[in-house]
C-alpha cells in the first residue's frame, strides 16, 4: 500500500510541476483581466505541492496504522487537482483575445463591490453558471456563441448575485428561512386533522417550504440581475429562455418538488412586478405579454400547483428588498437605462459602466434587429479599444 | 443557468472537511504509536475548530431533521439537508456506523473531539472513520456532477 501511495503521490506532484511550468510560461500572453486568476493558480500549486509532499513525507514514518488517512488525502488531492485542471487552468492556458469581451465585463462587474473586488474570476465555455466559492476564483461559464455578443452578457449579473449570496451567506440564509417560515403560515389549513391524509399533506407543504430555499435564491440572483442591468437584464432573460420549451412555462406538480429553479415564466412575473414598481411599466408589459403570448400559442394555462399562490407575492417582495440592501450590489443609474437617453446616443463606452451600452444595445435590437448585427460590432470594437 | 453552484460548493465543503478529518486521525493516530507529532499541533486545532462548526451546524439540522419529513428544515441548502437526513439515516442504522458520533449523537461528540485524553483518542478515530464514510458517500453525488465520470 505504501508503494501505491507513493506513486500516486509523486505522480501528482509530477503532474503539477508540468502545469505550474506551463502556466508561468503562458504568463506573458494572458489578458491583464485573467492576471489575478493566473497569480492565484500559481500559488494553488505551490498548495497542492506541499500537501503532496506532506503526504510523501507521512508515508516515509512507515506506520502502518496511518496509511488509510494518506490514502483519504491522496483522494482528496487528487480531486482537487482534477477539478482544477478541468476548470480552472484551461480558461488561463486557452486565453483568447476574443476572451476579453466577456472578461472585460466580469472584471468591472467584480470591482463594482468591495466584497468581490478582490476575488479572482475565469471565464468557461458552458451553459450560464458559475461556480461561486470564496475560497477559489469564480468561475464564469457561457455559451462560445453568447461570447462575442451584446445581448446576453447581462445574464453575468445574475451569476454574480450567487457569489453575492456567499459573501453574505448567514444574513441571506436568516432572510431566506424567515421567508420559508412565512410561506409554511400561509399554507396552514384552517383545521387540523390526524390522519393519514393530513399527514401527506403535512408532507406536500413540507416540500413545498424547502423548495423555497432555492426558489428564493434564484429569485434573488434575477433581483441583481436587474438591480444592475436595468431593462437589459430582462430582455437578456426573457430572450434566453422563451424559445427554450414547454418547461419554461408549466412543470408537472411532482417535478416542482424540491426543483432548483421556480419555473421561468414565474421569474419572469416577479421580474416584471420588479420592473414595474422601479418604474419600468412599459418593458413590464412587454416582457409578459411576450410570455402569455408564446404560452397561448402552445395551449399552456399558468399553474404553479400551490408551490407559489399571489399572497405569497408581498413576503416575497420585501424578503428579495431585503437581501438586496444586504447584499448592496450596484446599481444602475439613471442615465445608463433611461430610453429617451439611450436613443439620443449612437455608441456608449465603457469608461465607469457597461450597462448604458448593454441597454443601448437592447433599445437598439428591439428597435430594428436588421440593422442590429452591424451596429452591434461596431460598439464591441469601441468596447474593446476604449482602452479602460 | 445551471446549478453547479450547489454541487460545487457542497463539493468543496466536503473536501474541507475530509482533508480536517485526515488530518486529526494521523495526529491522534501517531500519537498512539507514541509520536508526539507536535510539529502538525496548529493545523489540528485549525481542522478541530472546522469540525466543531461543522458540527454545532449539523446539530441543528439532524434535531429538526428527526421531528420527521412533515418539518420542513429551514434556511439550509438543499445539500446539507440531504447530509442531515444521512446523518439520521445513519443513526438507525447500527450495524453499519456504531461509534460514539452515531450512538450518541452529535453533542456528545464535540466534546470528545476536544478531549486530550489518551483513552479517549480511539473512540474519536472510530467516529472520525465512520463520519469520513458519510461524507465520502454524500459526496459522491456532486463529485459526478462537478467532475462527471470518466
Amino acid at each position: 500500500m505504501r508503494d501505491i501511495l507513493r506513486q500516486n503521490n509523486a505522480d501528482l506532484l509530477r503532474e503539477i510541476e508540468l502545469l505550474r511550468e506551463r502556466l508561468e510560461k503562458a504568463a506573458s500572453a494572458i489578458p491583464a483581466e485573467l492576471q489575478s486568476c493566473h497569480d492565484w493558480i500559481i500559488s494553488f500549486c505551490a498548495q497542492v505541492q506541499a500537501t503532496a509532499r506532506q503526504n510523501l513525507a507521512d508515508l516515509n514514518l512507515g506506520i502502518d496504522s496511518i496509511l488509510p488517512y494518506i490514502l483519504s488525502n491522496t483522494q482528496v488531492l487528487t480531486r482537487h487537482v482534477r477539478l482544477f485542471n478541468q476548470r480552472l487552468v484551461g480558461p488561463i492556458l486557452r486565453a483568447r483575445d476574443s476572451d476579453r469581451l466577456c472578461l472585460k465585463v466580469l472584471r468591472w462587474i467584480h470591482s463594482s463591490h468591495s466584497l468581490t473586488q478582490h476575488i479572482p474570476m475565469a471565464l468557461s465555455d458552458g451553459d450560464f453558471a458559475s461556480w461561486p466559492q470564496l475560497s477559489w476564483p469564480t468561475i464564469y461559464f457561457m455559451p462560445p456563441s453568447a461570447q462575442h455578443r451584446l445581448l446576453y452578457l447581462p445574464l453575468f449579473f445574475h451569476e454574480f448575485g450567487h457569489l453575492l449570496y456567499a459573501c453574505h451567506e448567514p444574513e441571506m440564509d436568516e432572510l431566506v428561512k424567515a421567508l420559508q417560515s412565512r410561506i409554511a403560515q400561509f399554507l396552514e389549513p384552517s383545521a387540523q386533522r390526524d390522519d393519514r391524509h393530513a399527514q401527506a399533506e403535512a408532507k406536500r407543504r413540507s416540500v413545498i417550504v424547502e423548495t423555497w430555499y432555492e426558489w428564493t435564491h434564484e429569485l434573488f440572483c434575477d433581483a441583481v440581475g436587474f438591480q444592475m442591468g436595468g431593462p437589459a437584464y430582462a430582455y437578456s432573460f426573457s430572450m434566453y429562455f422563451r424559445a427554450l420549451m414547454r418547461d419554461q412555462y408549466h412543470i408537472r406538480p411532482e417535478d416542482l418538488e424540491h426543483r432548483d429553479h421556480p419555473v421561468t415564466w414565474l421569474r419572469i412575473r416577479l421580474l416584471a412586478d420588479r420592473a414595474r414598481r422601479m418604474k419600468f411599466g412599459a418593458d413590464a408589459e412587454a416582457l409578459e405579454d411576450t410570455w402569455s403570448k408564446i404560452a397561448a400559442t402552445m395551449g399552456v394555462v399558468e399553474d404553479y400547483y400551490g408551490f407559489y399562490i399571489d399572497k405569497f407575492l408581498p413576503s416575497v417582495q420585501q424578503t428579495i428588498d431585503d437581501m438586496i440592501v444586504e447584499a448592496a450590489p450596484r446599481s444602475f443609474e439613471a442615465h445608463e437605462v433611461s430610453t429617451a437617453e439611450l436613443l439620443r446616443i449612437e455608441s456608449a463606452p465603457i469608461r465607469s459602466s457597461p450597462v448604458q451600452l448593454l441597454n443601448l444595445a437592447w433599445r437598439k435590437f428591439l428597435q430594428d434587429e436588421s440593422e442590429y448585427s452591424a451596429w452591434e460590432q461596431k460598439a464591441i470594437e469601441g468596447l474593446l479599444n476604449d482602452g479602460t | 443557468m445551471s446549478v453547479q453552484w450547489l454541487a460545487v460548493q457542497s463539493f468543496q465543503h466536503n473536501q474541507e472537511l475530509l482533508a480536517a478529518i485526515n488530518k486529526i486521525s494521523i495526529h491522534l493516530r501517531l500519537q498512539l504509536e507514541g509520536n508526539e507529532d507536535s510539529e502538525r499541533a496548529g493545523e489540528v486545532n485549525t481542522a478541530r475548530e472546522l469540525l466543531s462548526s461543522f458540527f454545532r451546524e449539523l446539530e441543528t439540522l439532524v434535531i429538526v431533521t428527526e421531528r420527521g419529513e412533515e418539518v420542513p428544515v429551514l434556511g439550509v441548502n438543499p445539500r446539507l439537508r440531504q447530509l442531515a437526513r444521512s446523518f439520521v439515516t445513519a443513526k438507525r442504522n447500527s450495524h453499519r456506523f456504531h461509534s460514539s458520533l452515531f450512538r450518541k449523537g452529535v453533542t456528545c461528540f464535540q466534546q470528545l473531539l476536544n478531549s486530550d485524553r489518551r483513552e479517549d483518542r480511539t473512540a474519536i478515530l472510530e467516529s472520525l472513520e465512520e463520519l469520513r464514510v458519510l461524507l465520502e458517500e454524500h459526496m459522491h453525488v456532486d463529485a459526478e456532477r462537478v467532475l462527471g465520470e470518466i
